[in-house]
């Protein structure tokens, strides 16, 4: 799921940039490798792939800031 | 794909219709003119239930369940019945820009506090967000809440707020970890009355004169920690999500308003005669009525999509700013138009037709300007 999501993010938010590297640990929004416009595009990325809805009171910097932290939300709501 | 509506959906439509047309002050023009909000509307809104729409029964709503569809709707034929674009603008801000977050994102306690009270007109709700400096760029506010012993100290201050000068409940958006940039924006409800809160006086404007708009400053203004909405940084998901909801729902009602105005267009252009022949058969009005039509029937599509996928609880960026986009643009354009076909006499203030044309103009700008949706759309589409 993580690989999936950093392949989400390097093709959408940043045009399939090879050189570019993401962990899952990696600090998304800090770094400004995630924006605003990228956190809604990864929410409604993350709900058409994993089937689940992320309500709004979810769309917190606690689910949201890494790729880990977004694995574990989504395995949380499955 | 069905296109069509329930039939109780329909039902309740007509019955928002007659409502706004038999009850509303009929007296737009005389309020208009002089800047003036109908308090008394206001609360005859709430008796019949306008109000509640955005909310369940169980902390006041209309309905028992929150139907965004029926509400869509609902505002879609006050705003067809009722010529007072202002109230239509200030009912869609109260009730999904304040009442929704509080539905949303508040606790047990803030939703039985505050939402049986705005539900019932007694309350009106301000959101705000605009700041002098933090217009389009919203998240570059400079509004600070300080952590202080049981709440925060506010200092700021916010401009162009609908209904910030009588408003009883400010729903307020300030940087509570300026370290985290727009992920440390957190929100607050502040009641009128509460020290260090400053509500200025109302700005007149060119159009949608009838709702009132103005600044609020908040000099040391203590919040009990139990009047923040939602998680400390929830900030960033309560604006996305209401300016979703704020660009899909505030616009249902100048859906109405451009179907009036192309019924009203219709009609006059068969029946005004120049040439010995009605205006409407000369091509250059045929065919501005024919664009009026197309914009109507473009911008309801988009209007319906978002509404069904918020009823959903999908997420309609790119469908609300295509949407607002659309929906604004094409007022302001068909009002303009309203007004070539109608000639001089539509320039008259009595007519109503020239009021349609500068509250159409306020559209293009609030709750993110034209140009700002395109940056959206763009954006969204990967450029």
């Amino acid at each position: 799921m993580d690989k999936q999501l950093i392949t989400y993010i390097k093709d959408e938010l940043h045009a399939g940039d090879a050189g570019l590297e993401i962990t899952p640990q990696d600090d998304l929004l800090g770094s400004g490798l995630v924006e605003s416009m990228g956190m809604m595009k990864i929410i409604g990325f993350i709900e058409n792939q994993y089937g689940i809805t992320v309500p709004p009171r979810d769309m917190t910097i606690e689910n949201f800031l890494t790729v880990e932290a977004m694995v574990n939300y989504i395995s949380s709501r499955q | 794909m069905d296109f069509s509506w329930p039939e109780h959906h329909l039902a309740y439509r007509k019955e928002v219709e007659a409502f706004a047309r038999q009850t509303l002050d009929p007296a737009v023009a005389d309020r208009d003119e002089r800047g003036i909000f109908s308090r008394e509307a206001w609360e005859k809104c709430a008796e019949f239930g306008i109000q509640g729409l955005s909310i369940p029964k169980a902390y006041g709503g209309t309905f028992e369940d929150r139907d965004l569809l029926r509400a869509t709707l609902a505002m879609e034929g006050f705003g067809y019945a009722c010529t007072d674009n202002g109230l239509a603008l200030g009912l869609n801000a109260h009730m999904w820009t304040v009442q929704l977050p509080i539905f949303e994102f508040g606790s047990e306690e803030q939703r039985k506090k505050y939402l049986p009270g705005m539900a019932a007109g007694r309350l009106i709700g301000a959101h705000a967000l605009t700041e002098p400096d933090a217009g389009s760029d919203v998240f570059s506010m400079n509004t600070r809440a300080e952590k202080t012993e049981g709440g925060y100290l506010l200092e700021g201050e916010k401009h162009l707020i609908t209904f910030g000068p009588i408003a009883d409940v400010v729903m307020v958006l300030a940087r509570t970890n300026p370290a985290l940039g727009k992920w440390g924006i957190s929100a607050f409800i502040v009641e009128r009355g509460t020290e260090g809160l400053i509500q200025h006086p109302v700005q007149s404007k060119m159009g949608m004169r009838t709702v009132p708009i103005g600044k609020l400053s908040f000099q040391q203004c203590f919040i009990p920690e139990e009047n923040r909405l939602g998680a400390e940084g929830a900030g960033f998901s309560i604006i996305s999500h209401s300016l979703e909801y704020d660009r899909c729902f505030i616009l249902a009602s100048q859906l109405g308003s451009m179907e009036r105005q192309l019924e009203n267009t219709v009609d006059f252009v068969t029946r005004r005669r120049q040439f010995d022949q009605p205006i409407g058969k000369f091509q250059s009005v045929a065919n501005r009525v024919a664009d009026m039509k197309l914009r109507l029937e473009t911008s309801r599509m988009l209007l319906y999509k978002a509404a069904w996928l918020k009823s959903q609880g999908k997420s309609a960026m790119m469908e609300a700013a295509l949407l607002k986009l659309q929906l604004s643009e094409s007022f302001l354009a068909s009002s303009l138009d309203a007004i070539r076909n109608g000639g001089g006499i539509a320039y008259l203030t009595e007519t109503g037709i020239e009021r349609d044309l500068r509250d159409a103009i306020g559209g293009v700008l609030y709750a993110g300007t034209s140009d700002i949706q395109r940056n959206i759309i763009a954006k969204l589409l990967g450029i």
